[in-house]
């Protein structure tokens, strides 16, 4: 498994005619841990789903591994190379078992395997609509860490501990920067931040880096 | 009894009764389908976007119920785009029924064909059943459970949360296409087959029961079936029984049916699920590779 470096150059996204994200510009190494801080509604969110082709990016262009996403099979591609814990874990508006959403990410095996260690274990015939916020997000990650054992070179986590106490803080923490891959995580979380190589701030849509 | 067991013995009976068994089969699942993708409304946007073809094709001289139908896939294709808006497909539906109308009325107008006519070839009726009525059901079966069995696990995905879907490998364009067409076709031709009120009682209600009952997508599938078959096969005995019109009666027990499933107690649906299996797919992890210990 190689890690994919991910470029962001000057992405711009906008929702209708409020601006979003404005002209980010983020380089991170393959295999790097970046933290993504800031405001809500600062456009962390809005990145993240860009680089998968889940919001419009307006101008600018966002690589992985060094390579761009435009037609039908490049999105393929990208999402097959970037894991995703999604920030809205909402529990659908149809039923989904949780053995369906970890087999979902490429590798069951590894996913509850994942699952085990995140204490979300035997939780597999139970539709994801019954569990708590904690747990939705604990399986989430499972399946995340399931698709980074099928082959993807990146993670993008979206508040992956905004549901957990303290000790799934740590816990989740300690798991993401084991990773051997690209991790570019969303999150409050100062246990998060500090696992990370680098921690890069949004404002307003604009990025500094802390 | 002996009533009964002489109307069992007539060509037109017969021919409904197998007739309701394999829409029971295959409309279910279509009924799935619309609840999913959260267009209850599809029943009354296709009847009027099959108006609209039926005017077109008695304008041009082309069979009308061929164009109804056209013109129902198309309508399914062409509202495919709004899914990708958090409300585009329910309201989709209720553009769909006002545009088609409108158009349907103005096409019969310029044409000068009877509005009355044309409406009268989308009012089918269970006892009228043929045997080409027949194979059109069993085709539209057929092809709604390929569409399930073949691609259910990505389905479940795709009904639970597009974006999942997306980032889970899924396409979730193409499948969604096929999904509203088969829908808009199914429901088209079952108006014209069973009539506008049954359409309901063999798609809808026993999807509803079945949502109510089914932990997964596979076991909603089931359930819907099973309730099916059972609303059905009462309903249409209930209704030669007393000698009365097997619409209103096959609705009812439907109806009965979902409502019945209301009253379950939540906690008793996990003994009584008949899909609470979960199917398996994605390779095993390689060999030599572990979970990243720390």
């Amino acid at each position: 498994m190689t890690a994919a470096a991910i470029k962001f150059s000057g992405v711009t996204c906008r929702y209708g005619r409020r601006t979003a994200v404005d002209g980010v510009d983020l380089d991170v190494a393959a295999g790097e841990h970046v933290a993504l801080t800031g405001a809500n509604g600062s456009g962390k969110t809005t990145l993240l789903r860009a680089a998968l082709g889940l919001h419009p990016v307006t101008s600018g262009s966002i690589t992985v591994g060094g390579r761009p996403a435009a037609t039908h099979g490049e999105w393929a591609r990208r999402r097959r190379d970037v894991a995703w814990v999604p920030q809205r874990l909402a529990p659908g508006r149809f039923p989904l078992l949780v053995d369906e959403l970890l087999d979902s990410g490429g590798n069951p095996v590894a996913a509850r395997t994942a699952a085990t260690r995140l204490d979300v274990a035997g939780l597999g015939g139970r539709p994801l609509h019954t569990l708590s916020g904690g747990q939705l997000q604990r399986v989430f990650l499972a399946r995340a860490l399931g698709a980074v054992a099928a082959g993807a070179r990146a993670l993008f986590a979206d508040e992956p501990t905004a549901a957990l106490d303290f000790h799934g803080q740590e816990q989740v923490a300690a798991l993401l920067a084991a990773l051997p891959v690209t991790v570019v995580v969303v999150s409050h979380d100062r246990a998060m931040s500090r696992a990370c190589d680098r921690v890069a701030e949004m404002a307003a849509g604009k990025l500094r880096l802390v | 009894m002996d009533g009964f067991l002489d109307l069992l013995t007539l060509p037109a009976v017969q021919r409904s009764a197998i007739g309701l068994l394999i829409a029971a089969v295959g409309l279910p699942i279509v009924g799935v389908f619309i609840i999913g993708l959260d267009i209850i409304a599809v029943r009354f946007a296709m009847m009027h976007v099959a108006l609209l073809g039926i005017a077109v094709g008695l304008l041009v001289g082309v069979d009308p119920m061929l164009c109804g139908l056209l013109a129902c896939a198309i309508a399914g294709a062409g509202v495919a785009p709004l899914a990708r808006r958090p409300t585009g497909l329910p309201g989709a539906m209720g553009l769909l029924m006002t545009f088609a109308i409108a158009a349907a009325l103005l096409v019969l107008s310029v044409s000068g064909v009877n509005a009355t006519g044309a409406f009268e070839l989308l009012w089918g009726s269970i006892l009228a059943t043929r045997n080409v009525d027949l194979i059109i059901l069993g085709a539209l079966t057929v092809v709604v459970h390929v569409l399930f069995w073949r691609w259910r696990r990505q389905l479940a995905l795709l009904l639970f949360d597009r974006e999942l879907a997306l980032c889970s490998g899924v396409a979730a364009g193409p499948l969604l296409l096929a999904l509203l067409v088969v829908v808009a076709v199914a429901i088209g031709a079952s108006i014209r087959l069973t009539g506008a009120l049954l359409v309901d009682a063999l798609t809808i209600l026993p999807a509803l029961g079945a949502r109510n009952l089914g932990r997964s997508l596979r076991s909603m599938v089931l359930w819907a079936i099973a309730l099916g078959v059972a609303g059905n096969s009462i309903g249409f005995v209930v209704a030669l029984l007393l000698d009365q019109p097997p619409g209103p009666v096959l609705v009812l027990v439907a109806g009965t049916l979902t409502l019945l499933t209301y009253l379950i107690p939540e906690g008793a649906r996990d003994a009584i699920d008949p899909g609470h299996r979960v199917d398996r797919g994605g390779d095993p992890v390689p060999a030599g590779q572990r979970l990243w210990q720390h």
